[in-house]
């Protein structure tokens, strides 16, 4: 059980829908700064496997 | 979060600098922009972006293990010494310049970067089996890619009009 939660929270895809969740709704309800940060999240995160 | 906000900073005075253009000017650049990047992001067409092509070098490792992390990570965090495998970090400085973001917000903006590009070592080391993340990143990029180039347009869309 929880080395399933571990991976489900681990997973690489995780962040990507939890930003894009997160910037979507907060875009979508005229929040403006929390679209701000969800955009900077997610262009930092699809650099994933890029040092 | 200090190397992506002061990248961000960047685009804030290049956006002052660039505050002369009409509205009706930027936003129609921004939005072939962000058409560009999504067609991009989904394979759609291929467009080769400037980038630096340089890794952060390994010299900084010699540093000692607190001081090398801090340059390490400060420099991944500014997405300038590094590799871009998604044309995104372009539709997030392009927002910030086009659509004269102001200084607080491209601050956050720019943290919020760095805090992404953490994510992915945060993610992969609480994994506990980084040779199965890598694979499965691996798997998935490019889906989280097109995911993340959409609604990073849809953001940028509503933004404006908001």
């Amino acid at each position: 059980m929880a080395v399933s939660i571990r991976r489900a929270a681990t997973d690489p895809m995780t962040p990507a829908l939890l930003c894009a969740g997160g910037v979507l709704a907060a875009a979508l309800g005229s929040s403006e700064v929390l679209a701000w940060m969800g955009l900077g999240g997610l262009a930092g995160y699809a650099l994933s496997g890029s040092v | 979060m200090v190397g992506g906000a002061l990248s961000a900073t960047v685009a804030w005075v290049a956006a002052g600098v660039l505050g002369w253009v009409p509205r009706p000017l930027r936003i129609a650049t921004l939005v072939i922009i962000g058409l560009v990047v999504v067609a991009r992001e989904l394979q759609l067409i291929h467009v080769k972006l400037p980038a630096n092509h340089r890794q952060v070098p390994q010299e900084i490792f010699e540093k000692g293990p607190y001081w090398s992390a801090l340059q390490f990570g400060f420099e991944l965090g500014t997405g300038i010494r590094t590799y871009l495998p998604s044309a995104i970090p372009y539709l997030l400085l392009a927002a910030i310049v086009l659509l004269q973001a102001s200084f607080q917000v491209a601050l956050v903006a720019g943290a919020c970067f760095g805090l992404g590009r953490a994510a992915m070592a945060w993610s992969r080391t609480a994994s506990q089996d980084s040779g199965s993340w890598d694979l499965s990143l691996r798997d998935r990029l490019r889906v989280i890619q097109s995911l993340a180039a959409v609604a990073s347009l849809v953001a940028c869309a509503t933004l404006f009009i908001g």
